[in-house]
This record gives C-alpha cells, sequence and structure tokens, in this order.
C-alpha cells in the first residue's frame, strides 16, 4: 500500500493552508474527502439530477437506482443481513435520536434503566436524556477504568435486573480505546437487554461485520469516512426496525393517507420521510468502494502503525501527557501539555499548518472525570503518516519554547 | 498571522499568574459566563462601594492564557471606576478587539491602554476573540445583574 499515492487522491493536500502545507490530524472530527467522491457529487448534480423514488421519469428512474445502489453497497460493507435493516440519516446524531425517540415511545418504560459509558459523545448521551425527563428512565454510566478502557467486566457490573438497554461506543473519540462491542452484545442478549452502538469512529477505521458484532442498531457518520457530510447511516436489526414506530412524518414514508387514517411504508422508506440527502448518499458509494480498493485490514494495519509510532514520540516529550493508554487502541492520540491550555496548543500548531482539535470533543463527562477542562487531540486517518507525527511533535516543541516550558 | 503579536511577555505572564484570580469577599454584584463550544467557563464579582465605585474586581474560572490574561487585566484596572465609566471601557476594548485601531476611552490611562493593546493580537485569529472576551461580557452582566449566563459571541 503506497501512502503517498493514496494522499494524492485527496485534492486538499495540494492546497498549501497559509502558507503550509496542510498537515491534517482531525479526522476523528471528520475526515477529508477524495477526488472521487467530490466528482461524484459534481457529475450527479451536472448530469443526472432528479428526486428520487417518486417520479416515473427517467432520470427519477436512474436516480433511484443510484440511491438504491449505495443502499446494496452499505449492507454488504457492514455484512447487514437485509439491505433494509439500512436507514439514512442526516447523520449519526439523527441516526442515534431516532433509536431513542422510537425506543421511548413504544419499548422503554418508566423506571427503566439505559447503561451508557463515560466514553460516551453527547450524541449517545443527551437524547437518552431526553428520555429521562420526558418518560423518567434511569440512565447509568459505565466507568472508565485507569487506562481509559470500558471492560465488559464493568458494563456487567453496572447490569441490574432494571437494564433494558446498552448504549456504547465502538471507539472512544478521546481515548481511542476500543470497546469489547462482541463481548458486550453477548452479555447483554444473555440477559434480554438490546445493544445499541454508536459507530461513528469505529466505521471510518475498523472492519464492521453487522452479522458477528450481532448489536441491534448501529450508528454510523459518513463525513467520517471520508464521504459527504450531512449523512448517516442507521443499522438497525430487521424484526426492531419492523416493530418500532416511525420517527418522523412526511411524504415517501407512507403507504395510504387518508382523513381519518394513515398507514405506513414498508422499510426503509418508513425512516426515510422528505427528500432525502440524495447527492450525498449516491456520492458515499464512492466512499466505499475507495476504502474497499484499499482494504480496511490495510487501513487498520496503517492506522495501528501511526498511533503506536506517534504514541511513542508523544510519551517522550517532556510535558506531554497522554490521556488513556488502552490495550486495543484506534487512531486517536488525546493529550495535554503541562501548562499550556490546548486551545493556545491548537492555534500555536495551526501556525505550522498542523490541524488538531482542542476541547472537550463533545465528551464533558469524560473531562469531568479525568479532572481536565479540555484537552488537545490528534487524529489520524488513511493518509497521514509518521512525517505528519513528527511535525507535530516538533510543532508541540515550538508551542513549549513560545510558552517558555 | 504572528503568534509572537497573539503570545507577547505580558500575555504569558498574566496567563500564568491571573491577578485577582479569588473570589472576592463580600462581594455584591456577580455573573458566569461560558463558551459552550470549548466548556471555557468564568465567574466575576465586583463588590461595588456606596459611591458605586468597584472597590474589588476579581474572577474565578479556567481557560486558555488568552482568557485568563484578559479576565487578570481585566479586574485590574476596573479597580476605582464606575459602572459608566467600566462600562465605556468595556466598549472601547470590544471595539477594539474586533477592528479598531486603538483605544479611545477618556477613563483609561496610557498605561492601561498600553497593557490592553497587548491582548489586540487576537484580532488576527477570529476564533480566539472570544476567549477575549467573554471576561468582559459577563462584567457587563454582572453590573447588570443578569442571572442568565453569559455565552461566548464574537
Amino acid at each position: 500500500m503506497n501512502i503517498d499515492q493514496i494522499k494524492k487522491e485527496f485534492p486538499i493536500f495540494d492546497e498549501k493552508i497559509q502558507n503550509n502545507d496542510l498537515v491534517y490530524l482531525d479526522s476523528a472530527n471528520s475526515s477529508q474527502k477524495p477526488k472521487v467522491v467530490v466528482d461524484r457529487i459534481n457529475e450527479f448534480y451536472t448530469k443526472q439530477f432528479s428526486n428520487v423514488g417518486r417520479s416515473v421519469h427517467y432520470l427519477a428512474v436512474a436516480a433511484t437506482n443510484l440511491y438504491e445502489n449505495t443502499r446494496s453497497s452499505v449492507q454488504k460493507y457492514i455484512n447487514a443481513k437485509d439491505k433494509n435493516e439500512i436507514v439514512f440519516t442526516k447523520g449519526a446524531t439523527e441516526a442515534l435520536n431516532l433509536i431513542a425517540n422510537t425506543l421511548g415511545q413504544s419499548y422503554l418504560q418508566e423506571g427503566d434503566e439505559v447503561l451508557i459509558t463515560e466514553l460516551e459523545h453527547h450524541s449517545n448521551y443527551v437524547p437518552w436524556h431526553f428520555l429521562r425527563k420526558s418518560k423518567n428512565i434511569k440512565i447509568n454510566f459505565a466507568e472508565i477504568n485507569e487506562e481509559g478502557e470500558i471492560t465488559v467486566e464493568e458494563i456487567e457490573k453496572k447490569i441490574t435486573p432494571k437494564t433494558k438497554l446498552i448504549s456504547i461506543t465502538h471507539l472512544s473519540n478521546v481515548t481511542g480505546a476500543i470497546l469489547p462491542v462482541k463481548e458486550i452484545t453477548q452479555l447483554a442478549h444473555s440477559k434480554g437487554i438490546i445493544v445499541v452502538v454508536d459507530g461513528c469512529q469505529g466505521a471510518p477505521h475498523l472492519k464492521l461485520d453487522m452479522q458477528e458484532l450481532d448489536c441491534d442498531f448501529y450508528a454510523i457518520s459518513c463525513h467520517k469516512m471520508y464521504g459527504p457530510t450531512g449523512l448517516g447511516v442507521l443499522y438497525g436489526k430487521k424484526k426492531w426496525l419492523e416493530e418500532l414506530p416511525p420517527y418522523q412524518g412526511g411524504g415517501g414514508m407512507i403507504n395510504e393517507v387518508k382523513k381519518d387514517r394513515i398507514s405506513y411504508g414498508e422499510l426503509p422508506n418508513k425512516y426515510e420521510a422528505g427528500t432525502m440527502a440524495t447527492a450525498q448518499v449516491i456520492a458515499f458509494d464512492q466512499s466505499i468502494k475507495f476504502l474497499e480498493s484499499i482494504g480496511i485490514e490495510n487501513v487498520m494495519k496503517h492506522e495501528a502503525n501511526l498511533v503506536e509510532y506517534g504514541q511513542e514520540l508523544l510519551q517522550k516529550n517532556n510535558s506531554v501527557k497522554l490521556i488513556g493508554n488502552p490495550k486495543n487502541k484506534g487512531g486517536v492520540l488525546s493529550f495535554t501539555i503541562e501548562g499550556v491550555h490546548p486551545h493556545d496548543i491548537a492555534t500555536i500548531l495551526d501556525e505550522d499548518g498542523v490541524a488538531i482539535r482542542a476541547g472537550h470533543h463533545c465528551c464533558q463527562i469524560l473531562h469531568d472525570k479525568l479532572n481536565i477542562p479540555a484537552s488537545a487531540r490528534a487524529s489520524v486517518g488513511i493518509y497521514n503518516t509518521k512525517e505528519d507525527l513528527d511535525q507535530l511533535n516538533e510543532s508541540i516543541n515550538n508551542c513549549k519554547k513560545i510558552f517558555n516550558l | 498571522m504572528n503568534l509572537k503579536e497573539l503570545y507577547q511577555e505580558i500575555i504569558l505572564e498574566h496567563g500564568k499568574n491571573p491577578r485577582n484570580l479569588r473570589k472576592t469577599e463580600g462581594f455584591n454584584k456577580d455573573a458566569k459566563g461560558n463558551n459552550p463550544l470549548c466548556g471555557d467557563n468564568v465567574h466575576v464579582y465586583l463588590k461595588l462601594n456606596g459611591q458605586k465605585i468597584v472597590e474589588d474586581a476579581s474572577f474565578e474560572g479556567s481557560g486558555c492564557a488568552i482568557s485568563m490574561a484578559s479576565a487578570s487585566i481585566m479586574t485590574d484596572l476596573i479597580k476605582g471606576k464606575n459602572e459608566h465609566e467600566a462600562k465605556e471601557i468595556v466598549e472601547d476594548f470590544l471595539g477594539m478587539i474586533k477592528e479598531n485601531p486603538e483605544l479611545k476611552s477618556k477613563y483609561l490611562s496610557e498605561d492601561e491602554k498600553t497593557k490592553l493593546m497587548c491582548l489586540s493580537g487576537v484580532k488576527q485569529y477570529p476564533m480566539r476573540v472570544k476567549c477575549a472576551t467573554l471576561s468582559w461580557h459577563t462584567m457587563v452582566s454582572a453590573f447588570e445583574e443578569n442571572t442568565e449566563e453569559v455565552k461566548t459571541e464574537n
């Protein structure tokens, strides 16, 4: 695998960012886009555009086929059993809200408990909080260990007879911990508990096999997966998606509408009300093809090498403190520098063209637990190289110099 | 863009050893502010005497060097000013941080102006303007006895 060649497929790296070469270390936030994805959006709008699933004219039929092709590609990519288990949403956030909302309407009852973890992104906490307010459910938190991991034992400890649902991240966007989702699911299912997985960080970087993981729901963010913004995927087991009520009402999701009654459409239309992000869906097929052309095993190997290299580099750098040291770690390096606030780090690194994120990364619960208001985070993607991490380290040194450390 | 202009010695020094980072005893006005994007927060305390003059000003909170330095310098120079003077200084400061080349308020001494101008480097970093202005907006809120938390705005 030739990373230089892969990097060339991303037009943004031809740009000078404030006179610097771009060292993009913010892929956990959002990934850059390969040319094939950008071109596909342009091509669809210029040569093939029509709305999907409605009209019978030539363009509409062709666009509908393209749209449904992506659904099939996603199904294959994540090894879902049925094409109708793939629902497009406006993002992973909407996917998680959809699950919480529909389960809240028809499954969770007052007093039921939902178990999440201290690693969760706000989008896998706030939707459950809505149910805490509206349905009086209880939210419990599985706690991280010293390394910033969530173990199966910790999950088991927090399960009570009232636990109805476990909702967990596949890969922490702060500590990088990869959770033992398969084992947690086995445990949960043995107790009749549903499992929801926030796959925002998992989907771009790990091999996905829904039938092997066996979770009930899995939420994907397409813009973190070298795809367009405004698009997410909700995977849900067919029996759940059939049983649960619709989420939004509108065109496209109905079967029959009368003054006194309405019946809803079949899957997946039931969950795709209104005009969807058509161009994004069609372009997302190219993201999947791009990932397939590299091979997810190669992606994982490359990123594991990068993280190991980056971890060693930063561990050797005095005054840099890495957050979490999980055995199974994805491409995330979160850190603090004693005496320099993360925002100051990010501004100083930016001057060298090094793009990282600073803040709480939508994980205030975790930062409270770690007793820090914020952290700096460098995260890698398929286009990153060891040289990028060398530059990160060098810019950190410059930052220390400015702050007289 | 110039990092040296942003991180001047005086900013680094105030950021590292902020003045008035404490809670004023017997304060009679206070307000909280936060930046929901990054989680930074500040709590400003004012003690006004019978003549409505700021006898003491202080703050608690955490944030970057820019926000800490800004709150430190602000609480230092606002002492001895009345509400009207303080608010004019805030206006002047916000104007300078956003666009004005210099400070104009007659309530600021040359020395105070020089100190405040050290924060002018922020102008070139639009994403960081809110770091410099949070404590100032929060102080206005304290004067006006707003109970609602101040959210950052540029």
